[in-house]
């Protein structure tokens, strides 16, 4: 309707407003343009849904696609019920411990009497739930085969006076007593049963300490936590947790000769491996297994070359740089034993090495490196080519007490009882591992919301929960240590997953580089044509209810 | 009497050093052969070898053999490897043959192959990752980044060395990474295998600044099983490094390395030019002539022997014609070999061996060929490589193979492993005889070629071939180049890709013909192959120089350029629709008063305002 006129100068329209040839003049002086034919309402109407429609689209696809196509995936997982299991919420653990006494030369009254009074002895005793010693009369047919329910046998044999001794080969323990020794059916105590319960006490002193040392250092609630622990005892008790090697089905041993100059060059490691450390190593193959290779190093130059080597000259004695001592590439961890031939001797133990612990004589020719192995000094006539096996022994002797305290078996009592009780320390080892791993993914979760969590993690957490479970149900057993076993396996496994620990850096400044050009150009009309579209619909209104006003006073 | 008993001595000798070379019973022994080159070139060739029983390595017993290297091989199932780490290039015009007949050398940067037990191609697959990866931990090289692009399975190649007459799953796979540069930290560990460290014995004479200063160097580590007849199997490691030296260069003091010119009175003059006098020189072309000692080129005299090597064999032999004169510390014995040309020295223990090789009398040499040293071995077969064609689509590859000798062809394996981004196009392969058009049928005999598949495979190519005698044959084949993604570009992307040397395996004829007639040593290497049987599966080995192929690299600012620039598009054209859409046109009279019109009258009506104002004043 309105027809384009020629370009009017700004300067003229404002110099000679009045020169305006416009058809509709206006009425009030100071408008000096003429004003646009209204707008249809069709047109406003079309307007508004234009507008609504692009932001709907915005809003409704935009949004969801850029959403979508940007998240980072994260599987759930069971934050509260991991954080309970590394609090020790989840699980408590109780090692009940089983003992049958044989006494077939007692009556079934008299033996139960006595096992009523042992119990009572021990339950007075003992100051730490989790670790519970119950005792059971061995039906008096079994008399040999050891029952393999329970985790001690004792044999009542009668005898001349009190005593006590452990069996070599099996857990079991033989006590004698007087034969007037027997408490009577009424009697409320017996020096007897006393005795057993002391004897019990003793022998599982150590078990109990270790455990409730390990139970103290994890997070475990208090009121499940033993009290008593001398500050004494638990210090040697976390010297020694350190020490040993992390728990491992395999283990790898690995013994080198090293010497300092070009001789030996060989030596009769097989047999000496044989004869001296096989027995032992026979004995600990139900809880780990061990594969061994041996390896002669010539011209090695220890780390330091002091004459006599002082506390501080031990750990750096190992030439990490020029040994080669690399660990096995088969997964199983390795502990190393080395035989240094040279003329170096250890400083007297007076001021000496902390380490040795042993018997006196082997401490000033080796030591034991936590978590790592041993090493031991031979000094040797300078023309021998060749070690004997009997050379040998003395290394391997002690080799043999340092893998034994490398793995961690306890130091008190007879060989199987002391293996049983590694089994048990092991499996609460692993379980509290495995929780605390839990626990820390648990919080790695929490504390990096834009870390992505593939569903391999979530699987690897509900296996080892569900292996967790049925560890804790069989604590003490030997399945317990198996699925103590998975479950820290299965725990790592979840923790050190590739893709979460990959996590690719992308600052915000990048990502604001990449959207501005697109999304600033395109935000600018859509914002401003929604603002000036409020903007009318609210004068719309406002006229509306002033034409409205209008028409009333009218 | 005494010349009795020397040449008692020298039948001893050489009875002893091809008996222990046939037998190889001797648990460990140690070598070192030094040959002068042509050019004031020095051949410095080390060896290594020590056996372990196959029962004392499956028990772990590892005594001689190095247990870092045999843990490995137990947990990747290996039963046959070799593993290679060259520098430089074997200049065959000038020095020959190369030593072993080129059995101990490997192309530019890290190739390794090796003979997997396992059922399944998968499983093979599986143990050669675990192998490359723990090898690459081992030797700190980039070996883990064998994967499967640059990985193949020769079929005709390559043959095992060792006795693998129990097992019969074997796979062997074939990696090589021509970009590695091979360095110290690739010294260090290959020493540490020795049983003697670089402590004693000729390994004290392994530097890393001497040895990588080297013209053309190449470590070579090979561990195979050998059943000697009648015995007990044994596994043997073979450590070998060869490198050429060039004289002058090591004889720089190190604290001044730069090369001046000498003044005039020290130039070698070429006194046979006639106009040769006291004002005017010739420079002679080559310092062949030149005084050398061991300490001057290897920075370091040697330190007595390794107390565990065999005694029979002498740790160092030299290769000079017997009429020059060679002078040795005190102590040690010099022993010529029957043939004339060499010489070894015994070397008691704990004594330091410094040998000085005096020049020449004759200084003032008149014939062109030299007299004073060897004259090298020619080899069976030359070989270049080299890319042809243009721009950045296509490409061909042209390789020369020359046959040396005037009266018998040469057959021989051509194997190359190209990536994948090389598209070869097989029709375009050809050979010709230069100078000849036709012919062409006779020259390739047989073709394996397994395509690559983008990003999973490497191409393989082999080609057996017949070069007829005393001609050059042609080989060339065109490809095309492809484009990579953004993120397959190396770091230094217009440096171009490393494509591996080709293999050229030439065939030894006894073999072929199934006579097993036992093949004659050469002369120059100074010791066996490596080989228990008569007859070796190939009678010559090299390799040609890797290349450098150019691909067309992106501007890699261009990911953002493009969301700039199609946002920029995209923004712009939302924007104009969007106010089409959304605006409404009147006349321009009719519309609101804005924009630039507006602020500029303003302006103009306060500068009229003003203006108005002064004129009133």
């Amino acid at each position: 309707m309105s027809i384009q006129q020629p370009p009017d100068h700004g300067a003229t329209t404002f110099e000679s407003p009045v020169s305006s040839t416009g058809a509709a003049t206006v009425s009030n002086g100071a408008q000096s343009k003429k004003q646009p034919p209204p707008e249809k309402p069709s047109d406003v109407r079309r307007r508004s849904h234009i507008i609504l429609a692009f932001w709907l689209i915005v809003l409704c696809l935009g949004l969801p696609i850029w959403w979508r196509t940007t998240t980072i995936y994260r599987a759930d997982l069971p934050v509260q019920e991991m954080l309970d299991w590394a609090d020790g919420k989840a699980c408590r653990p109780v090692f009940p411990l089983r003992i049958s006494i044989q006494a077939n030369a007692l009556q079934e009254q008299e033996a139960q009497n006595l096992l009523r009074l042992t119990q009572h002895a021990l339950d007075d005793l003992n100051d730490f739930s989790g670790h519970h010693l119950r005792l059971q009369l061995a039906p008096p047919a079994a008399t040999e085969n050891h029952d393999s329910e329970s985790v001690l046998t004792i044999r009542l044999v009668p005898g001349d006076t009190t005593t006590a001794k452990f069996d070599p080969h099996e857990p079991m323990l033989d006590i004698t007593y007087p034969p007037n020794a027997i408490p009577s059916p009424t009697s409320s105590s017996s020096s007897l049963a006393t005795y057993v319960a002391g004897q019990l006490r003793s022998t599982f002193a150590e078990e109990q300490a270790t455990i409730s040392h390990l139970l103290s250092t994890n997070a475990i609630p208090s009121e499940h936590r033993p009290q008593g622990l001398s500050p004494d005892v638990s210090e040697s008790l976390s010297k020694r947790t350190t020490r040993s090697v992390k728990y491992a089905p395999t283990y790898h041993l690995t013994f080198s000769l090293f010497t300092s100059g070009p001789l030996p060059s060989s030596w009769d490691i097989d047999g000496a491996i044989n004869e001296y450390m096989k027995p032992v190593l026979d004995v600990l193959s139900p809880i780990h297994n061990f594969t061994i290779d041996t390896q002669v190093q010539l011209y090695a130059a220890p780390g330091v070359h002091s004459q006599v080597l002082n506390k501080e000259d031990l750990s750096s004695f190992i030439n990490a740089a020029e040994w080669p001592l690399s660990p096995s590439i088969g997964g199983a961890p390795t502990i190393n034993f080395i035989v240094f031939v040279g003329n170096q001797t250890i400083a007297a133990p007076s001021q000496g090495p902390g380490e040795g612990d042993d018997a006196p004589g082997s401490a000033s020719h080796s030591w034991l490196i936590p978590q790592w192995g041993t090493v031991y000094l031979l000094s040797l006539p300078d023309d021998t080519t060749r070690l004997s096996s009997e050379a040998l022994k003395q290394p391997l002797l002690t080799f043999t007490s340092h893998l034994l305290s490398l793995t961690g078996t306890p130091q008190s009592g007879s060989l199987p009882l002391r293996l049983s009780t590694l089994a048990r320390i092991r499996s609460a080892d692993l379980l509290l591992r495995a929780s605390s791993t839990l626990g820390s993914l648990a919080r790695l979760a929490l504390a990096l919301p834009s870390i992505s969590i593939p569903s391999r993690v979530a699987d690897g957490v509900s296996k080892t929960m569900h292996h967790l479970r049925l560890a804790c149900e069989t604590l003490g057993g030997p399945e317990g240590l198996a699925h103590a076993r998975i479950a820290e396996a299965e725990a790592e496994r979840a923790f050190f997953e590739k893709s979460m620990v990959g996590q690719l850096y992308f600052p915000d400044e990048h990502k604001i580089a990449v959207y501005m050009p697109l999304l600033g150009p395109v935000a600018v009309p859509l914002v401003m044509g929604l603002l000036n579209e409020l903007k009318a619909w609210r004068k719309r209104r406002r006229e509306a209810a002033e034409q409205g006003a209008g028409k009333k006073k009218e | 009497m005494r010349q009795f008993l020397s040449f008692l001595w020298l039948s001893l000798l050489s009875i002893s050093v091809f008996s222990s070379s046939a037998a190889a019973d001797s648990d460990y022994h140690e070598q070192l052969n030094l040959r002068p080159l042509p050019f004031s070139g020095l051949l410095a060739s080390f060896n290594f070898r020590s056996n372990t029983t196959v029962s004392e390595f499956e028990k772990g017993n590892f005594r001689f053999f190095p247990r870092s290297l045999g843990q490995i091989l137990q947990h990747a199932g290996t039963r046959e490897l070799h593993l290679r780490f060259s520098l430089g290039r074997w200049d065959a015009e000038t020095w020959g043959a190369s030593p072993w007949d080129g059995a101990r050398e490997g192309g530019t940067g890290v190739e390794l192959w090796a003979w997997l037990e396992a059922d399944t191609d998968k499983e093979a697959d599986h143990k050669w990752l675990t192998l490359t990866n723990a090898l690459s931990g081992l030797f700190c090289a980039s070996l883990n980044f064998i994967d499967g692009t640059r990985t193949t399975r020769p079929v005709m190649s390559f043959q095992p060395e060792g006795d693998h007459s129990t097992v019969t799953n074997m796979h062997l796979l074939y990696g090589v990474l021509p970009h590695e540069v091979v360095c110290t930290e690739n010294l260090t560990p290959f020493l540490k295998l020795l049983p003697c460290k670089g402590k004693a014995g000729i390994a004290t004479l392994l530097d890393g600044h001497k040895l990588f200063d080297a013209s053309w160097q190449s470590m070579a580590i090979d561990i195979r099983p050998i059943c000697p007849p009648g015995g007990e199997c044994v596994l043997q490691i073979e450590q070998t490094i060869d490198m050429v030296l060039d004289i002058d260069r090591s004889k720089r003091p190190r604290g001044n390395p730069i090369p001046r010119p000498p003044p005039g009175h020290e130039l070698p003059c070429d006194a046979s030019k006639p106009y040769h006098s006291h004002d005017t020189c010739f420079p002679v072309d080559h310092a062949a002539n030149q005084e050398w000692s061991l300490s001057q080129i290897f920075g370091k005299p040697m330190k007595g022997t390794c107390p565990l090597t065999d005694p029979a064999v002498p740790p160092v032999c030299l290769q000079v014609p017997d009429s020059r004169s060679v002078f040795v510390s005190g102590g040690v014995r010099e022993k010529k070999n029957p043939n004339h040309i060499s010489r070894c020295f015994d070397i008691p223990p704990s004594t330091e061996l410094e040998m000085v090789l005096p020049a020449p009398d004759d200084v003032t040499a008149q014939s062109t060929v030299p007299t004073d040293i060897v004259t090298p071995k020619s080899p069976l077969l030359y070989a270049e490589r080299s890319f042809t064609g243009h721009g950045q689509e296509r490409g061909g590859v042209q390789t020369i193979l020359r046959n040396p000798s005037p009266d018998t062809a040469v057959d021989f394996i051509y194997m190359e492993s190209l990536p994948w981004f090389m598209r070869i196009y097989l029709h375009t392969m050809e050979a010709r005889v230069a100078g000849h058009s036709a012919n062409k049928s006779s020259l390739i005999q047989q073709v394996y070629y397994r395509p690559a598949v983008d990003r999973a495979r490497a191409t393989q190519l082999e080609v057996r071939m017949r070069v007829p005698p005393a001609s050059t044959v042609f080989l060339t084949y065109d490809f095309e180049k492809s484009i990579l993604r953004y993120t397959e570009y190396p770091p230094d992307a217009n440096r171009g890709f490393d494509v591996a040397a080709a293999v050229i395996t030439v065939l030894n004829k006894g073999q072929i013909q199934g006579e097993g007639e036992s093949t004659t040593k050469s002369g120059g290497g100074g010791g066996d192959g490596g080989t228990t049987k008569g007859g070796r599966f190939a009678a010559y080995t090299l390799r040609t120089t890797t290349l450098l192929c150019s691909l067309p690299t992106p501007d890699f600012s261009m990911p953002y350029n493009v969301i700039i620039f199609t946002s920029t598009a995209i923004a712009l054209a939302f924007g104009g629709l969007f106010n089409i859409l959304v605006r409404r046109f009147v006349a321009a009279d009719e519309g609101p008063e804005g924009g630039l019109a507006m602020v500029v009258g303003r302006l103009k009506g306060r500068l009229l305002g003003l203006l108005k104002g002064v004129k009133g004043r």
